[in-house]
C-alpha cells in the first residue's frame, strides 16, 4: 500500500510543474495565431481569446503587401543551400579528423571547436569587407556563406564525435575488401551518420532561417532580403500594422516548427548526446 | 595525404575565409585608424584599445555595456538553473511516453525566429493594449501594470526573461540525459532512506550532474555575450530606454554600422577593437569554465 502512495506523490507534482510550463510555452504562441485572424481594432482592444470574426483576408493582404512570396523564397534558398553546404563540408572534414592521424589533426579540430564560443556577429566588419571585395553585398550568396561558416563549428564538433562512435572494425573490414577511403566514407560512414546529419541539418536550417543579424548587415535591397528582416516593413514610423505583421510572423515561424516536429525524435536524442560528451 | 587534404579543404576554406581570416582582419583593423572606406589609414598601435578602455565617452559606454552582458548572464543563468533543472528533473520522474509529448512542446520556442519571439512578447507587454495589461487590469492589479520594456530598471531583465522563455528547451534537453545517467542504485538508496524528490535532487542528483551544469553555464555565457536580436528589435539600435539595454553586441553594431537613432558611427577601427576585447572576455571565461568542467567530470568519475 505504501509504495502506491509514493508513486502517486512522486508523479503528481512533476505533472503539475510540467503541465504549467507547457501552458507557459504554448498559450502565448496559440494566442498569437488567434490574434493574427482579428481585425486591427480587435487586436488592440481584445488581445486575448478567439476572434469575433475570422479575418482570413489578413493573410492575403500580408502576403501581397509584404511581398512575402519573394522574401520566403529568398529565405528558403539561404536555409537549404547553407544546410547542404554544411552537411557536405562538415561530414567530409569530420570523417578525416575522426579517422586519420595526420599532422595538425588536433589543432584543426580545436580550431573548429573554439568557434562555438565566438559571438559570430562581432566578426561582421571583416566579413562585410570580404563580402564587398567579392561583390556579394545585396546577394543571397553572402548569407549562405556567412551562415555556413558560422554553423561549421558546431557541426564539425558534433559529427566528429559521432564518427568516433562508429566501430572502426566496419572501416577496416571494407578496407580489407579493397575499398578506398572515399568509398568507405560514402558506403559505410555516411549511412551510419544519418541521425547526426539530421540533427546538424535541422540546427543549420533553423539557424539560417531564423537569422536576423547577417541580412541586417549584408542586404539592403528589399528584393534580396530574407523574411525575418523583411517583415519589419510592417513596422512603420507611426505605428505597427499588427493585422499584417501578425499573419506574417505566423507564416515565418511555421517552416521551422514543421521541420522540428518532423525531425524531433532523432533530434532531441542527439543534441543531448553531443552535449554530454563535451 | 592528398585525400585527407581534399576532404578537409571545403570546410577549411569556408571556415578559414569567413571566420579565421575575419578574426585576423579584426585584429588588423583595430590597429589602424580606419573609417570603413578607402585604405586603412594611419597605424595607431593599441590606441584604439586604450580609447575603448580608458578614455573618452566611448569607454564609459563600453564598461556599461560589458556590465549589462554580465547582468544579463546572471539573470538568464539563474532562471535556467532553477527552471531548467526543475523541469528536466520532473521529466525524468514521469512515464517516458508522456515525457516525450512534453519534450516536443518545450522545444518549440527554441525554433521560433527571434523576430517572432520579440514581437510576440513586445505585443503582450504593451502597457496600453497588451494581453498582460488586460489581465492585470481585470484583476485590479494596475499598480504592477508597468511598461516593462520601457523602463530603465526593468527593460534588460524583461528581455532576459524572454530570452529564457525562448531558449530553455535546449538546456532542458542537455540536463535530461545527465540526470538519467545518475546511477539508479544511489537514487534508490536515497529513497529507501526516506528522502523525497527534492531532497534526492539536491543531495544526489545535482552533485552528480555538476559537469553538465558547468557546460550549460558556459553555453549560457556565450549566448549572453552574443545578446543582440531581441534587444535590437524591441529597443532599437540605440538599445533604449537611454542605453539601459546596451550590450557589447549592440554597441559594436552601432559603432561599426552607425545609426541615426543611436548616435553617430564611431568608426570601424574602434568597433573592431571592441570586438577583440569581447572575444578575449568570452574565450577567457569559457576556458575557465571548461577547465572547471573537466575537473568536475574527473571528480564525478572518481566518486563513482
Amino acid at each position: 500500500m505504501k509504495s502506491v502512495t509514493i508513486v502517486k506523490r512522486s508523479t503528481l507534482l512533476p505533472h503539475l510543474l510540467l503541465g504549467f510550463y507547457a501552458l507557459v510555452v504554448i498559450v502565448p504562441v496559440l494566442n498569437m495565431v488567434l490574434m493574427s485572424f482579428k481585425s486591427y481594432a480587435e487586436i488592440l482592444r481584445f488581445p486575448l481569446g478567439l476572434p469575433s470574426r475570422w479575418h482570413w483576408e489578413n493573410y492575403l493582404s500580408a502576403w501581397t503587401k509584404g511581398n512575402l512570396g519573394q522574401l520566403l523564397a529568398n529565405t528558403l534558398l539561404v536555409g537549404l543551400a547553407s544546410t547542404a553546404l554544411v552537411l557536405v563540408c562538415g561530414s567530409m572534414a569530420a570523417y578525416v579528423i575522426a579517422r586519420f592521424a595526420f599532422r595538425g589533426n588536433q589543432p584543426i579540430y580545436l580550431t573548429f571547436m573554439a568557434g562555438m564560443a565566438l559571438p559570430v556577429q562581432m566578426l561582421a566588419i571583416p566579413m562585410f569587407v570580404v563580402m564587398r571585395q567579392l561583390s556579394l553585398i545585396d546577394n543571397l550568396l553572402s548569407l549562405i556563406l556567412a551562415y555556413s561558416a558560422a554553423g561549421l563549428a558546431f557541426s564539425v564538433f558534433l559529427l566528429v564525435n559521432f564518427v568516433r562512435s562508429i566501430p572502426r572494425e566496419l572501416d577496416e573490414a571494407a578496407y580489407i575488401d579493397g575499398a578506398g577511403p572515399g568509398a568507405i566514407f560514402v558506403q559505410i560512414i555516411l549511412p551510419l551518420l544519418r541521425p547526426a546529419l539530421t540533427t546538424v541539418g535541422v540546427f543549420q536550417f533553423v539557424a539560417a532561417w531564423n537569422g536576423f543579424f547577417f541580412p541586417l548587415v549584408f542586404i539592403q535591397d528589399p528584393e534580396h532580403m530574407t523574411v525575418t528582416v523583411g517583415v519589419l516593413s510592417f513596422v512603420g514610423q507611426y505605428g505597427t500594422e499588427w493585422d499584417l505583421l501578425l499573419p506574417a510572423l505566423v507564416i515565418v515561424m511555421i517552416p521551422t516548427i514543421l521541420v522540428f516536429v518532423f525531425a524531433s525524435k532523432q533530434f532531441t536524442r542527439n543534441i543531448a548526446a553531443g552535449a554530454v560528451k563535451m | 595525404m592528398v585525400f585527407i587534404a581534399a576532404f578537409l579543404a571545403p570546410a577549411l576554406v569556408l571556415y578559414g575565409v569567413f571566420i579565421l581570416y575575419a578574426i585576423a582582419n579584426s585584429i588588423r583593423f583595430s590597429l589602424y585608424n580606419w573609417t570603413g572606406l578607402g585604405d586603412l589609414g594611419a597605424f595607431v598601435g593599441l590606441a584604439n584599445y586604450e580609447f575603448v578602455l580608458w578614455s573618452g565617452s566611448l569607454s564609459s559606454q563600453f564598461w556599461v555595456a560589458l556590465g549589462h552582458n554580465f547582468y544579463f548572464f546572471a539573470i538568464t543563468l539563474a532562471l535556467i538553473s532553477v527552471g531548467g533543472l526543475a523541469v528536466a528533473f520532473a521529466l525524468t520522474l514521469v512515464r517516458e511516453s508522456k515525457a516525450q509529448i512534453y519534450k516536443t512542446i518545450f522545444f518549440i520556442p527554441m525554433v521560433i525566429p527571434p523576430i517572432v519571439v520579440a514581437y510576440l512578447w513586445g505585443m503582450y507587454l504593451d502597457p496600453n493594449s497588451g494581453a498582460l495589461s488586460v489581465i492585470l487590469r481585470s484583476l485590479h492589479l494596475t499598480m504592477i501594470n508597468l511598461p516593462y520594456l520601457g523602463l530603465q530598471a526593468t527593460a534588460l531583465p524583461t528581455i532576459a526573461v524572454i530570452t529564457v522563455w525562448s531558449s530553455l528547451g535546449l538546456y532542458i534537453f542537455i540536463f535530461i540525459p545527465a540526470i538519467n545517467n545518475v546511477p539508479a542504485e544511489i537514487i534508490e538508496a536515497a529513497k529507501v532512506d526516506g528522502a523525497g524528490a527534492v531532497r534526492t535532487f539536491f543531495s544526489i542528483v545535482f552533485p552528480n550532474i555538476l559537469p553538465t551544469y558547468i557546460t550549460v553555464t558556459a553555453l549560457v555565457f556565450v549566448a549572453a555575450f552574443g545578446a543582440f536580436d531581441l534587444i535590437y528589435i524591441l529597443e532599437g539600435p540605440g538599445a533604449g530606454p537611454d542605453f539601459s539595454t546596451d550590450t557589447i553586441a549592440t554597441l559594436f553594431f552601432r559603432s561599426a554600422f552607425g545609426s541615426t537613432q543611436g548616435g553617430a558611427s564611431t568608426g570601424m577601427s574602434l568597433a573592431a577593437a571592441m570586438a577583440i576585447l569581447g572575444f578575449i572576455v568570452v574565450i577567457g571565461v569559457s576556458a575557465i569554465l571548461i577547465a572547471l568542467q573537466r575537473r568536475a567530470a574527473r571528480q564525478a568519475g572518481e566518486v563513482r
